[in-house]
């Protein structure tokens, strides 16, 4: 037997049912009588640490848990009431936002923005640049009837 | 077994009632285990402040498991596999943080332990001896990874049987004995090192 024969037997050495084997060679091998004696400090110290008193439950330990129990249950409902609240916040928050990018986003005609699109076509430059035209090119004549009537008078004396 | 069989019959009727949202049988199953629950945390934990907050979150979580408990396994074998299994992540967390070395030992420690290393530990133990043991095992434990610690102090600890760590741990017996084996030649490798090391 080889001494790592005997340590893959740590198992019996640990029970203490040593075969014949085993205890042959232990009585001859120092290295294994050493690893022997280890195993049995350690199965001591684990007796040892067994036989320590365990810690009891402090006084009224099962009546605080039922009572801490409770009090969860109850602050679960309430967290839920207000996971259910706030997310009906939120559907509410987007629907208005996405309502807001709808009427940003729509065409400058149509329900939602036709009368303050009126008023915007006209202020564009291209509707000042024709009447601009019409005066600077020679085209007064044709633009006499948009002048007031007292001053179409008084052209009218000029020329006679 | 005439006494336990109207204690087995109790425990079931305030399990169904538990099952059905009832604290107050939860409470009555809470006294009944607590003891039990108390032990295997503080055998695989060893920190005795930690205990009680421990098995309180355990008992949380059986309460909010016991709809799914479908009476397999014995009342006391759920909830010790609901105990392990809670202080199993704690170790494995405290893991990281948490390093011990055997060499913080106190120097009567080791004298105490030296000198039991030369006379085998047949007779009584002195109260000084017991110690050192207590110190050095509590020291290889801390040592050990965590799976084999866990296994380690419910059979040498808690005094369970092979076939009672299985069926905590869920494991055929025969992996629960190659582990035992594993974790036993390791923590003897772990002395080696320590005489080494001194």
């Amino acid at each position: 037997m080889r001494c790592k024969d005997v340590r893959d037997r740590i198992d019996e050495l640990w029970t203490g049912e040593v075969p014949a084997e085993t205890r042959a060679h232990l009585e001859k091998c120092s290295a294994c009588q050493e690893y022997a004696r280890d195993v049995g400090l350690v199965r001591a110290g684990f007796h040892a640490l067994a036989e320590e008193p365990v810690p009891e439950a402090s006084l009224g330990f099962a009546a605080r848990l039922v009572r801490q129990l409770g009090e969860a249950a109850e602050q679960g409902t309430r967290e839920e009431f207000l996971v259910h609240v706030g997310r009906r916040f939120v559907y509410v928050a987007s629907l208005l936002t996405l309502g807001l990018l709808l009427a940003l986003v729509l065409p400058s005609s149509g329900p939602v923005r036709g009368p303050a699109s009126a008023d915007l076509f006209l202020a564009q430059p291209e509707t000042v640049s024709v009447q601009s035209d019409s005066i600077v090119g020679g085209g007064w004549q044709e633009n006499q009837d948009l002048l007031p009537v007292d001053l179409n008078g008084q052209n009218g004396k000029g020329r006679q | 077994m005439a006494s336990s069989e109207p204690k087995v019959a109790q425990e079931v009727e305030w399990i169904g009632r538990a099952q059905r949202g009832d604290r107050d049988a939860f409470g009555l199953l809470v006294e009944r285990h607590q003891r039990r629950v108390f032990s295997v945390v503080y055998h695989l934990v060893r920190r005795r402040d930690e205990v009680e907050d421990l098995a309180q979150e355990i008992f949380f979580k059986a309460f909010r498991s016991i709809p799914s408990y479908n009476f397999q396994a014995s009342f006391a074998t759920w909830l010790s596999r609901i105990a392990v299994n809670h202080c199993y992540d704690y170790l494995r967390q405290q893991r990281s943080s948490r390093l011990s070395y055997y060499w913080e030992m106190s120097e009567e420690s080791v004298r105490n332990l030296e000198a039991q290393a030369e006379r085998p530990p047949a007779g009584g133990l002195t109260d000084e001896e017991q110690i050192a043991l207590r110190d050095f095992v509590s020291k290889l434990l801390d040592r050990a990874p965590t799976h084999e610690r866990v296994i380690l102090a419910l059979k040498e600890l808690e005094g369970y049987s092979v076939e009672e760590v299985a069926d905590i741990l869920k494991l055929k017996p025969n992996t629960v004995k190659v582990r035992l084996h594993r974790a036993r030649k390791r923590m003897l490798e772990d002395i080696k090192l320590w005489r080494q090391g001194r």
